[in-house]
């Protein structure tokens, strides 16, 4: 303890030195060396081939290659396939992305039902913090955003899924304007933009830093008010498909009783969300309690091909101290407006406004080099000096702009205005994903898939703000389409023959399932 | 984790390490929780939880997944919101302060008794709140539930049966709507990309 204490005296004494010093951003080149040195996306021992499936072959984390490998709890033998529901549209998952599709398949007039598998609402969009990009300046273009998220993705993003993107990204802040979301305004009446890491021009349209729970608040109330149907606490637990490479329907389990209903949908959107619940290479997290990434075996096995799937998102600042904190995540929109990022000796490492695979391996390179602060519980971090914003800005601008990070610090009696916290790189999104098209459509006809689940709009690293625009823009497009197909086609046969015969590939290829997939919740339960 | 203390529950004692939140100290005591857990962020209000330290005498509420275990501290989880929502269409011509009690008439009710804001994990004078909305005050309202996390604690221990954090979203909504300013950067931006201002460029990006 004592030694934290020290290290952060050195941090508040050299704060006056090192404030106003610009710190140079890296060249491609050194970017390229620090990633590839140090990110966890590229240590090798943490992955494994793919051996059955439509990515046979290539690459993913252990933990993914598991839950593709995984078994369903379904089986022929144990469920009749007579439907209990029929639906137009059955959305699956009740995030930003499964009720902005909701309220798009309602208002183009198809019927709607949406299973989630906790309530509406509790889902990484809630959590969101620092905001969503948006070109709305006079001095940007939806054409630098482009090309922003592009260097930002390694130039592997799928180009017409981007341009999309941002080319729909101000009619759609339009839109969440008309249906009541409450983005911070300028005195003349125009949105407030802010800068975030990795972009070239200010660009965060945001709500304080209660960005994602002002958005699913007002799109949970827009739901409730289009009096669509909701079944809450009813993950999927199995796609069901007509054997002829389309999708007809899907298997939800009640976790109340633990009985399953058969539905039977002309379409299918899944929008089930990230993965950080799987604590992939032994991370922290910062995503809730039903990031499990449910959407990439189910979707897999019946038939749909992933885009990207061996490339993540480690936040370079989730707390560390206290243990009850670790991985919450501090807001990169705190490093915008200041906030420096100094090791255990009280120096600067890195440019804080680099994209978030640039600092996250800056950090890790610190504690691994020794430069580092360990915690009481043996986790190691470097600082984060939040102070900072206040002498930059003036007394205050950090508690008030900055709110529910100061209640989260202050329940375990820290004042951020005052002391330096302690941060490490923590598990935070999903690069890639379920691949899709402009519509949001799959490779298994007839199940689209929205948000975080997807893949492809991104490349390799997305950029901040890029994931609460992703989840709107493709929320309502493949509500559209998914609709639009509904209104062309009849109801398809029930069937499980995707599992039968991704059994026996399983069998062919020797795999043995290790686990039941989609897993639900990450298992913290102790046995003893 | 060498220290542990002891917390009370469901009318036991239960001895769980020290420095976890009650969330983890559930799972410690081999309980899945599925209802009373939702983003382990303290965001979505989905675990709501009364406790008293011994050195309390009156309980306070807080969310489960932002509270640190201490030794001798008594909890009971309660439940999630179950309170109605009015269906409170916005259009154009609703944006006045008359409709935020026109859905929500028995706002005016309220005998200033601060239960609700007694109750709210959040720290929101919600009282305070629902005085705004009864006086009209939108963007004060909108301001007041700026970080509610919609846990309907206010809904449920209102006597008058008012439903404050409904009437503070619903203020919340309204108010972009009674926006004195107009956002004018974003419709401008809006209008160059349907006239086609960046077609050229963009032919020029995607064939690059
Ligand atoms: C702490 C945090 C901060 C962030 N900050 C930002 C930010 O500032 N800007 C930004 O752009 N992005 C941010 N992100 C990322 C962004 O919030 C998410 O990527 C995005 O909200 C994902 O939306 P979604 O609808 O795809 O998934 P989610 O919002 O996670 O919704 C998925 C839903 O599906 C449900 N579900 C899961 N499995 C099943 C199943 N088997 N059956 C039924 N339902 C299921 C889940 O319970 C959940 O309700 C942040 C993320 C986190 C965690
Ligand atoms: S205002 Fe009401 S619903 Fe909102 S956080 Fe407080 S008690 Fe919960
Ligand atoms: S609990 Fe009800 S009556 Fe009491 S102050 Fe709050 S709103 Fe008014
Ligand atoms: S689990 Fe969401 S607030 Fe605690």
């Amino acid at each position: 303890m004592d030694k934290i204490e020290e290290s952060k005296k050195r941090v508040q004494a050299l704060r006056a030195s090192r404030k106003d010093i610009k710190w140079p951003l890296l060249s491609e080149e050194e970017k390229h060396h620090l990633v590839h040195k140090y990110h966890p996306d590229y240590k090798k021992e943490a992955y494994g081939k793919i051996r059955i499936g439509p990515n046979q072959g290539e690459e993913t984390v252990r933990e993914v290659v598991k839950l593709l490998e995984g078994e369903s709890c379904i089986s022929s033998e144990s469920i009749s396939l007579t439907p209990q529901r029929q639906v137009d549209v059955l959305i699956i998952g009740g995030g930003g992305a499964g009720a902005t599709a909701a309220l798009s398949v309602k208002e183009s007039g198809a019927t709607v039902l949406v299973a989630t598998k906790l309530r509406l609402g509790d889902s990484n969009t809630v959590m969101a913090e620092g905001g969503m990009q948006v070109a709305v300046s006079p001095e940007d273009s939806p054409i630098q955003h482009f090309m922003d998220s592009l260097r930002g993705g390694h130039m592997e993003n799928d180009r017409t899924l981007l341009k999309t993107l941002v080319e729909s990204g101000p009619s759609i802040a339009k839109w969440l304007l008309d249906i009541g979301v409450l983005f911070d305004r300028e005195e003349d009446g125009n949105l407030s933009l802010r800068a975030g890491g990795g972009s070239s021009q200010a660009r965060l349209l945001r709500c304080k830093d209660y960005t994602g729970l002002e958005l699913m608040r007002v799109l949970k109330d827009a739901v409730l008010d289009e009096d669509i149907e909701i079944l809450e606490f009813s993950p999927v637990v199995e796609l069901l498909t007509d054997g002829e490479g389309n999708c007809s329907g899907a298997i939800l389990k009640n976790l109340d009783n633990n009985k399953y209903t058969v539905v039977q949908a002309k379409t299918v959107i899944l929008s089930t969300g990230g993965m950080g619940r799987l604590h992939i290479q032994g991370f922290p997290t910062s995503n809730h309690y039903g990031a499990t990434a449910d959407g990439l075996p189910l979707a897999y096995r019946a038939g749909a091909a992933l885009t990207l799937q061996d490339t993540f998102q480690y936040h370079p600042t989730g707390a560390v101290y206290p243990e009850a904190m670790s991985g919450i995540l501090v807001t990169e929109a705190i490093r915008s407006v200041g906030a420096q990022l100094v090791n255990g000796n009280g120096e600067r490492f890195i440019n804080e406004m680099e994209t978030r695979d640039a600092v996250a391996s800056a950090v890790i390179r610190e504690c691994q080099e020794g430069r580092g602060v360990e915690t009481p519980s043996g986790r190691r971090g470097v600082w984060l000096d939040m102070p900072l914003v206040d002498v930059l800005n003036g007394e205050g601008i950090l508690k008030d702009r900055f709110p529910n990070m100061d209640r989260q610090y202050s329940r375990y009696k820290i004042d951020i205005s005052k002391d330096p916290v302690l941060v490490y790189p923590t598990l935070h999104y999903q690069n890639g994903g379920i691949k899709i098209n402009a519509d949001g459509e799959s490779t298994l006809k007839g199940l689209f898939v929205a948000g975080e689940a997807s893949g492809g709009i991104h490349g390799r690293n997305r950029l901040m703000g890029n994931s609460l625009l992703d989840i709107i823009v493709y929320g309502k497009r493949a509500g559209r389409a998914a609709s639009l197909r509904a209104s062309e086609t009849k109801f398809r046969e029930l069937t499980l023959r995707h599992l039968e015969e991704y059994q026996s590939a399983q069998k062919e290829a020797g795999v043995v399932p290790q686990l039941v997939s989609p897993i639900l919740f990450p298992d913290y339960v102790n046995k003893d | 984790m060498s220290h542990s203390v002891t917390i009370e529950f469901d009318g036991s004692s239960h001895s769980v390490p020290e420095g976890i939140t009650v969330i983890q100290a559930m799972w410690h005591l081999g309980r899945p929780m599925i209802h009373g857990v939702g983003c382990l962020g303290g965001v979505c209000g989905a675990c709501t939880i009364t406790m008293r330290s011994s050195s309390q005498t009156e309980s306070q509420t807080a969310l489960a997944c932002q509270t640190m275990v201490e030794d001798s501290m008594a909890l009971t989880f309660l439940p999630p919101d179950a309170s109605k929502k009015v269906m409170t269409p916005l259009s154009a011509d609703v944006a006045d302060e008359k409709k935020m009690i026109h859905f929500y008439p028995e706002t005016r009710r309220c005998v200033a008794c601060q239960a609700c804001t007694t109750i709210c994990p959040q720290g929101i004078d919600v009282m305070e709140g629902v005085r705004a909305a009864i006086n009209g005050e939108i963007s004060a309202v909108a301001e007041k539930f700026t970080s509610c996390v919609m846990c309907g604690l206010c809904s449920m221990v209102c006597d008058a049966r008012i439903r404050p954090h409904r009437v503070g979203i619903y203020a919340r909504r309204l108010s972009v709507a009674a926006h004195p300013g107009s956002a004018d950067q974003l419709f401008t931006r809006i209008d160059e990309i349907n006239t086609g201002k960046y077609t050229e460029e963009w032919e020029r990006v995607m064939s690059s």
